[in-house]
């Protein structure tokens, strides 16, 4: 077994640009989850029952199947359903995006729904507006416990963007997986892109820890 | 288009675009029914590799959990470190350093079951590592005391106290982490393991027919996990009272 680590070096411009484009992904499927999620949660606390229902079908459907049946789903079902070619890009962040604004809407609800009752009558006895009780009182209070939750779900989304390397997005592991078939350096690129993500995951798995004990909320 | 527009004036320019361009295929069924035996053989491989690779995260994340809460010091750092790099590496590069590189370091090639079995034990059991410490720390101290004050060993405080208590306090993390694995399972595809995700993709190629086949493929998916979690937190309900103290 002779290994020649020189490949990763070689290569490093192209693990760079994979490395840089899992970044790009997992930021533009937070921030388009995120609204998403807020949106889901409230349609599942309306009044209107048939909004509750669609937003609870939406949730539970995404939170039940695995991620990369997703991404394949949208990659060949997408194009035969609406005349529009998106990129294979589009495609992975449209998957990314159905999973985690699913995962994020239940976290919202959660977070809404932890508010103690008694501090919604405070403020409907103190006069507030139902609005008012909502955007004073409740989403303060829930922000900060979803904020913890939210971080767990970036780093988890960190690791999925992994995923849609099936479908050919340049990002880290397509990257090194095509370096990979192309030099036959197997053991030498699989470690370096393990190693890439432990160097990127790390702090990102420590932040959210920090973030759990900033946050911790005690009643 | 315009003809149809003057039609319903009702319609917004962009939904009747969509109306006129949005394909409404037909559902054809037929290489479902074809292969039926082909993909109920894989959804047997997915529920196989998801309950070995649960039962051997549980066993390993238990004992390794004990350890985290209870050990020395360099083994609670070290076993702290391994959860930690579990969480920041995706369970599709795991998957495929144990199929690919290991062979190369160790000499040995294992089939592509074995090796999504042991990768998926792998990061599964630093999920279930965190649970078991979250379960144990959240007995109280005065528990193990108690114990120990009785004349008994720390090993049958653990196993006879502490653990019984913290085992249905951990029992709805413990369903999520059965759902995440059978979900994981998917992705052992990208190895060639004959499961349903796999037999899914190949049934799909085969027949052109990739609508059909990765809509049932959700159905199928939804209905293995959907009603799973819900077990896990029907069961949860009706012990919760024994792991209050």
């Amino acid at each position: 077994m002779t290994l020649d680590w020189s490949i990763i070096w070689l290569n490093k411009q192209e693990l760079a640009e994979g490395a840089l484009m899992t970044i790009v992904l997992t930021v533009l499927t937070m921030g388009l989850a995120v609204p998403l999620g807020i949106v889901l949660a409230f349609m599942r606390l309306s009044k209107w029952r048939s909004l509750a229902f669609l937003s609870l079908c939406f949730v539970e459907l995404f939170r039940n199947i695995p991620l990369i049946l997703i991404v394949y789903w949208s990659f060949y079902v997408i194009p035969i359903l609406i005349p529009v070619q998106f990129s294979a890009f589009t495609t992975g962040l449209v998957a990314l995006v159905l999973c985690v604004s699913a995962y994020n809407a239940e976290t919202f609800r959660a977070g809404i729904n932890s508010v103690r009752q008694g501090q919604t009558n405070a403020g409907l006895a103190l006069g507030m507006s139902q609005l008012q009780v909502m955007k004073e009182i409740i989403l303060p209070q829930a922000a900060r416990r979803v904020l913890p939750i939210l971080a767990t779900t970036w780093v988890s989304l960190f690791k999925d963007t992994s995923l849609v390397s099936v479908i050919a997005v340049g990002e880290l592991s397509h990257v090194a997986l095509q370096i990979r078939s192309q030099s036959f350096r197997v053991l030498e690129m699989l470690t370096a892109m393990a190693v890439i993500y432990w160097i990127m995951g790390y702090p990102q798995a420590k932040l959210s820890d920090w973030v759990r004990k900033k946050f911790e909320v005690k009643e | 288009m315009s003809q149809v527009l003057r039609h319903a004036p009702s319609l917004h320019p962009v939904v009747a675009w969509f109306w006129l361009e949005a394909r409404v295929p037909d559902f054809d069924i037929s290489p479902i029914l074809d292969s039926w035996q082909f993909l109920a053989t894989g959804i047997g491989v997915t529920i196989l590799l998801s309950a070995l690779s649960m039962a051997a995260s549980l066993l390993f994340g238990t004992v390794l959990g004990v350890a985290r809460g209870y050990g020395p010091r360099a083994m609670q750092m070290s076993i702290t470190f391994y959860v930690d790099t579990m969480r920041s590496i995706p369970v599709l590069v795991v998957i495929v350093w144990i199929y690919f590189a290991v062979p190369i370091l160790i000499g040995i090639n294992f089939p592509p079951f074995w090796s999504a079995l042991i990768a998926i034990t792998i990061h599964i059991t630093a999920s279930v590592v965190e649970i078991v410490r979250a379960g144990v720390e959240s007995i109280r101290e005065g528990q193990c005391r108690a114990g120990l004050a009785l004349g008994m060993s720390w090993p049958q405080v653990i196993i006879k106290i502490v653990l019984p208590q913290a085992a249905i306090r951990m029992l709805p993390a413990i369903g999520s982490v059965l759902s995440v694995t059978i979900k994981d399972t998917a992705i052992a595809s990208v190895i060639a393991v004959p499961e349903f995700m796999k037999r899914a993709e190949t049934v799909a190629s085969q027949s052109y027919q990739p609508m059909e086949v990765f809509t049932f493929a959700i159905f199928v998916y939804f209905l293995l996990l959907f009603p799973t979690t819900r077990a896990v937190d029907f069961i949860y309900r009706r012990l919760a009272h024994l792991g209050r103290s």
